[in-house]
């Protein structure tokens, strides 16, 4: 009996080796030919391809891809390929410090990009700043990051401070709503930060926060939250929900089941197709402060939505798409203004020296010591089960 | 804090808890004769739910096949882990089944992710399911009630199959004495493999309750819920079914009580809550509220 207890054992630990394995496996495989030509320069693309910020991150990683394809195309970098090397994060701190580790020691990226989430660039920008690898981070919006990791560390996008303040502004200046119920996901550090600033705007314009409640990250319950809201309402007009794409279409989808019809707006948190997929039509009437608006008729716009439609079969799924192409074109640009685009010192400092740099999703400026520009916030909204545009906010 | 306002946590409560009490049967059933904790059954309710999606979405099938199907694949998941995974250990005792059964939770749970990506997906049951009726104000869907009433003809169904049938006696010889059962001329395997068609199919129901009343799945959805219902059976008294639908209920309320009546700061660590009043209650009652002394089917 002993023995096929040891044998079943040793069958079972094959078998978990053997998906240890396969998971490499495919890893290698996607790198193969990876031999560091001298006229290539490794740019390190590291996103959550799967998991719950997969509808963010997938996206964003073919708005960079398409980008670098581009600039390929037209000639590369005084002359030299970008060769676009990516790593999964997987939705997991742990796995994305160990990607950033793998880019810069194994594929010798010379800057890094990517990610959606505070909690994942963090991670991330740690290894980078410790490596002195630049990082910028393609969507995540804490204010704070560059900070907390580094002088090597950069944001595309605006940072959270800005997106909560035009929400508050839109909510009280455009739709005259000064009652607002909030709802914060205690677990993420973005949905924490963005409550915050909401808050703190939101009052300070006048309006009154007239109940908050919280939940945690993948609860998939919120009925206690909504009945305790539907029992004291406090005359709220509006419904700030700070959330994280995976639970968006759930928690809006339980509020309007308990009969809540009021207007609810949140962060680029929302902006994900998963809003709509799970909500259906229950999705109408939720606002989402973010980065651009697909159905902007600016010429720029327009061609990145074209281009991506061409590439990919499909139109670009939320303005994070357009945040991944940007941030190709930041790191290009800091490229080819660097002294030496070979030495991540240099690179940084380029990156920092970026100045009215336009893109799809707003123009980039790093004020003098800043690592986070300033741009507009786009207001969309959803009818009919797509985003329409709103408004342009500028703080 | 009005009457409406407690009774509408309340029914929240038992909303959620008939789904933990639908996965604790299963749970229990399986424990009560192998006192196997079979981590597993929340990733075959995964299993079986993704069958349903495929089946639906991709070759579309009507609803109640699809659910025929699932439940299928999930007693054919069930009892491939049993035949190759917990039969060969089960002399080995019940540390190394319950290692084994993890083992089996984590393959299934990357297997999903293999066939069908880690991505949530959304899941939409048909409009007569959802539809919301009104109470006084507490809304439910046909989907909320039908699983109410389920968890409790099951548990009548189930009590009425051990207490009264060769079938049911069988498997309280062998919760009660496993070696003298054999002796007896019972076929164990026999009664283990009921046992786990029993379960898995339960699985496979209660993971359509799931998956319908949050509407996204994803390939790790089974596995809280899973730990939860065990919990659950261990509350109510692990092994015995009507103690696995009580702690079933007892988890749910606790859980949306605390979630509604204490002050919002506290509110988001309901799970630590949880886990606590399961440590109370097993201080007080160690063998769970219905559990008989020797921990075995009552």
């Amino acid at each position: 009996m002993k023995k096929t207890l040891k044998k079943t054992l040793l069958v079972m630990l094959a078998l978990m080796l053997a998906f240890a394995f396969t998971g490499c496996a495919k890893d290698k495989s996607e790198d193969e030919g990876a031999s560091p030509a001298a006229d290539t320069i490794n740019v390190g693309a590291l996103f959550n391809l799967t998991g719950g910020q997969a509808s963010l991150d997938q996206p964003s990683y073919n708005g960079f891809k398409m980008a670098a394809d581009e600039i390929n195309a037209a000639g590369g970098i005084n002359g030299k390929m970008i060769e676009v090397k990516v790593v999964d994060g997987k939705t997991d701190q742990a796995s994305v410090a160990s990607a950033a580790k793998k880019l810069i020691d194994v594929e010798k990226a010379v800057v890094v990009a990517g990610l959606s989430d505070s909690n994942y660039a963090l991670a991330a920008g740690g290894v980078c700043q410790s490596n002195s690898i630049p990082f910028i981070t393609s969507g995540a919006t804490l204010p704070t990051l560059p900070e907390q990791v580094g002088d090597y560390a950069f944001l595309a996008p605006f940072g959270d401070n800005v997106q909560a303040y035009a929400c508050a502004d839109y909510a009280i200046d455009d739709l005259k709503m000064t009652k607002c119920y909030l709802l914060i996901d205690q677990s993420m550090e973005f949905t924490k930060t963005l409550a915050h600033f909401f808050k703190e705007r939101y009052e300070e314009k006048g309006g009154t926060i007239v109940l908050t409640d919280n939940y945690m990250n993948k609860d998939p319950d919120f009925s206690a939250q909504i009945d305790r809201f539907l029992a004291d309402k406090g005359g709220a007009e509006i419904l700030f929900i700070s959330g994280v794409p995976d639970d968006a279409g759930v928690v809006v989808k339980q509020f309007r089941d308990k009969g809540v019809t009021l207007p609810i707006i949140s962060g680029d948190g929302f902006d994900t197709p998963l809003l709509m997929e799970v909500a259906g039509d229950a999705a109408n009437n939720v606002y989402v402060g973010t980065h651009a608006s697909l159905e902007n008729t600016d010429p720029a716009v327009q061609k990145f939505v074209a281009d991506y439609t061409a590439v990919y079969g499909h139109a670009p799924e939320n303005a994070f798409a357009a945040l991944g192409y940007d941030t190709m074109y930041l790191i290009a640009n800091a490229l080819k203004n660097a002294t030496d685009p070979t030495d991540p010192a240099a690179i940084r400092d380029a990156i920092g020296a970026t100045k009215n740099l336009k893109g799809v999703t707003g123009t980039v400026t790093y004020e003098e010591g800043s690592r986070v520009p300033t741009k507009s916030v786009t207001i969309n909204k959803v009818e009919g089960g797509k985003f329409v545009f709103q408004k342009e906010v500028f703080l | 804090m009005d009457t409406l306002y407690v009774l509408s946590q309340l029914v929240n409560g038992l909303k959620l808890g008939s789904v933990y009490a639908m996965v604790a049967i299963g749970y229990s059933i399986v424990y009560g004769i192998l006192r196997l904790i079979n981590f597993a059954h929340g990733d075959i309710m995964t299993v079986a739910v993704y069958t349903i999606l495929s089946l639906v979405t991709i070759f579309g099938l009507p609803l109640w096949m699809s659910i025929g199907a699932s439940v299928v694949m999930a007693v054919v998941v069930g009892l491939i882990a049993e035949r190759t995974a917990y039969r060969p250990l089960r002399a080995a005792g019940e540390e190394t089944t319950l290692v084994s059964s993890l083992a089996v939770s984590i393959f299934l749970q990357n297997l999903m992710m293999m066939i069908f990506s880690p991505q949530r997906k959304a899941f939409h049951l048909p409009e007569n399911l959802t539809f919301l009726h009104n109470f006084n104000g507490i809304r439910l869907s046909t989907m909320n009630i039908i699983t109410f009433i389920a968890v409790i003809v099951i548990l009548v169904i189930l009590t009425f199959v051990i207490k009264r049938t060769r079938v049911g006696m069988a498997m309280r010889a062998c919760s009660d004495n496993m070696d003298a059962s054999r002796l007896m001329g019972i076929n164990i395997n026999h009664v283990v493999v009921i046992a786990f068609i029993i379960g898995s199919s339960l699985a496979a129901l209660s993971g359509l309750m799931l998956a319908g009343e949050y509407k996204t799945i994803d390939p790790m959805m089974g596995f809280v819920p899973g730990l939860k219902a065990f919990c659950a059976a261990v509350l109510g008294g692990i092994g015995s079914l009507g103690g696995a639908v009580l702690g079933g209920f007892v988890l749910g309320v606790a859980e949306m009580l605390f979630a509604g009546l204490m002050p919002t700061e506290i509110t988001p660590y309901r799970d630590a809550f949880v886990f606590v009043v399961l440590i109370l209650v097993l201080m007080v009652r160690p063998n769970g509220i219905l559990g008989s002394r020797e921990g075995g089917r009552s």
